[in-house]
C-alpha cells in the first residue's frame, strides 16, 4: 500500500497543503465574491420588485386620475350648462324688468314733458295776455289819444277779453 | 534550487520532453506523480503544488478586483460574475429544489467547480509543462494541479467529508450514523456496510476520474505535439479545454447531487 501511494506520488503533506489551498480559496471567494454578489443580486431584485410595484401603483393612480378628470369635466360641463341656463333665465327676467322700467320711465318722461309743455303754454298764454293788454292798451291809448275822455278803461278790458276769447275759440 | 531553466515551446503541459545526455538523445518525459522542485523547511513543493498556489493567488486577486467593483449597477466584470453565479445557482436549484438551499451550499459547489476548472485549464497554458528546470532532477516548473493525485484526492476527501457533515447537520448525527451502522435487520446491516464502502469508492472515483482524464489528456497532447508539433495538436487543445470544463462540471455536479441526497433524506424523515 505504502509503495502504491509512493508510486502515485501521494504524500500527506502535499495532500494537506492542497486541502488548505482549497480552504483558503473557498474562504476568499466566499467573502469577496459569493457573499457580496448574492447580497447585490437580492438588493437589485428587491429594487426591481419595488420599482414594478410603484409603476403598477402609478398606473392605477393615473387611471384613477383619468377617471376623475373625466368625471370632473362632465360635472363642470353640466354645471356650466346649468349656469348658462340660469343666466339666460335671469337675463330674460332682467330684460323684462328693464323694459317695464323703461316703459314706466317713458310714461313718466312723457307726463313730465306734458306738464312742462302745459306750464310753458300757460306761461306763453299769460305772456300773450300781458302783451295783448299792453298792445290793446297801447292801441287804446293811441285811440284814446284821439278822444281819451270817451273811452273807458273797463270797456277796453272787456273788449280785450272778448277779442282774446274770440281768438281762442 | 535550480541550475537552469529552459523552455520547450512545443511541449504541452505537465509532461515535458527532457533533453537528456542519454544514448537516445531525446525522449518524452512522462511522470505519473508531480515532481518535487524544492523544499521549504523540509516541506516538499512540487510543480503541481506550485501552480496550485499560483492559481490561488490569481483567483484571490481576481476576486479582490471584482469585490472592489461590485455595485448595484453592474459593470462588465460583475455582469460576467453574476451570470456565472446565476447559472450555477439555477443548476443547483434544479437539484436541491429551492434557492435558499442553493445559496447555502453555493460556496462549496462553486469553489469546487472553479478550482477544478482553473486547475484543468491552467495546465493548457503555454509554458506549463514546457518550462523545464534542470537541477539534480529534470522536471517541468509547472504542472496542472488536476494531473497531480494529491490535488484530486484532497478535493475528493473534502467533498465527501463535507457532504457527510452536511448530512449530519441536516438529519442529525444519530440518523446519519444509522445509514452506515444499521442493526435493525441483516439487510439493513449489509446496506450500511455497502453505504460505507460507497463513501470510500466515491473518494476513489472522484479523485481518479479527474486525475485520469486530465493526465491522459496531457499525455495525449504531449505525444501528439512530439510527433507533429504544428497545427495538428490544435484540435486536441480544444478537446482538452472542453474536457477540462466537463470534468470540473462533473466534479461539482456529483458533489451537488450527493449533497442533495444528504439534505433530501432529512425531508424524508
Amino acid at each position: 500500500m505504502q509503495e502504491l501511494l509512493q508510486q502515485l506520488g501521494i504524500d500527506w503533506r502535499l495532500l494537506l497543503s492542497q486541502a488548505v489551498n482549497f480552504g483558503l480559496l473557498l474562504v476568499i471567494l466566499w467573502m469577496l465574491t459569493y457573499k457580496p454578489l448574492l447580497r447585490i443580486l437580492k438588493e437589485r431584485e428587491a429594487k426591481i420588485k419595488e420599482g414594478l410595484a410603484k409603476a403598477e401603483e402609478a398606473e392605477v393612480h393615473l387611471r384613477e386620475a383619468h377617471t376623475l378628470k373625466k368625471e370632473k369635466l362632465k360635472e363642470a360641463e353640466t354645471e356650466a350648462l346649468a349656469l348658462m341656463q340660469q343666466a339666460e333665465a335671469r337675463a330674460h327676467t332682467h330684460e323684462s324688468k328693464l323694459i317695464e322700467a323703461g316703459k314706466l320711465k317713458e310714461a313718466e318722461l312723457i307726463a313730465h314733458a306734458q306738464r312742462l309743455a302745459n306750464a310753458e303754454k300757460e306761461k306763453i298764454e299769460q305772456e300773450a295776455k300781458r302783451e295783448a293788454v299792453t298792445l290793446v292798451k297801447a292801441a287804446l291809448i293811441k285811440t284814446v289819444e284821439l278822444d281819451p275822455k270817451t273811452i273807458d278803461d273797463a270797456l277796453v278790458a272787456k273788449a280785450v277779453t272778448q277779442v282774446y276769447e274770440g281768438k281762442k275759440s | 534550487m535550480t541550475e537552469a531553466i529552459t523552455q520547450n515551446a512545443d511541449m504541452p503541459p505537465a509532461i515535458s520532453e527532457t533533453h537528456t545526455e542519454s544514448a537516445e538523445g531525446s525522449g518524452i518525459h512522462i511522470s505519473i506523480k508531480a515532481e518535487e522542485l524544492f523544499h521549504v523547511g523540509g516541506f516538499p513543493v512540487t510543480n503541481g503544488l506550485l501552480l496550485s498556489f499560483i492559481i490561488l493567488i490569481l483567483a484571490s486577486v481576481g476576486a479582490l478586483i471584482l469585490w472592489k467593483k461590485i455595485t448595484l449597477i453592474p459593470g462588465k466584470l460583475q455582469n460576467l460574475a453574476e451570470l456565472t453565479l446565476e447559472g450555477i445557482l439555477s443548476v443547483m436549484d434544479n437539484i436541491l429544489g429551492n434557492r435558499r438551499e442553493s445559496e447555502r451550499y453555493l460556496p462549496l459547489i462553486a469553489t469546487i467547480f472553479f478550482i477544478v476548472l482553473f486547475s484543468n485549464w491552467f495546465g493548457l497554458i503555454p509554458g506549463v509543462g514546457s518550462i523545464v528546470l534542470h537541477g539534480h532532477e529534470t522536471a517541468p516548473l509547472f504542472r496542472a494541479p488536476s494531473s497531480d493525485l494529491n490535488f484530486t484526492l484532497a478535493l475528493a476527501i473534502i467533498a465527501v467529508v463535507t457532504v457527510n457533515i452536511i448530512g449530519v447537520v441536516a438529519i442529525g448525527v444519530g440518523t446519519h450514523i444509522k445509514k452506515f451502522l444499521n442493526f435493525s435487520s441483516p439487510i439493513g446491516f449489509f446496506t450500511g456496510i455497502l453505504e460505507f464502502i460507497s463513501e470510500i469508492a466515491r473518494i476513489i472515483s472522484f479523485s481518479f476520474r479527474l486525475f485520469g482524464n486530465i493526465f491522459a489528456g496531457e499525455v495525449l497532447l504531449t505525444v501528439i505535439s512530439f510527433l507533429i508539433p504544428y497545427i495538428i495538436p490544435l484540435p486536441f487543445f480544444f478537446l482538452e479545454t472542453f474536457v477540462g470544463f466537463i470534468q470540473a462540471f462533473i466534479f461539482a455536479m456529483l458533489t451537488l447531487v450527493f449533497t442533495g441526497m444528504a439534505v433530501q433524506e432529512h425531508d424524508a424523515h
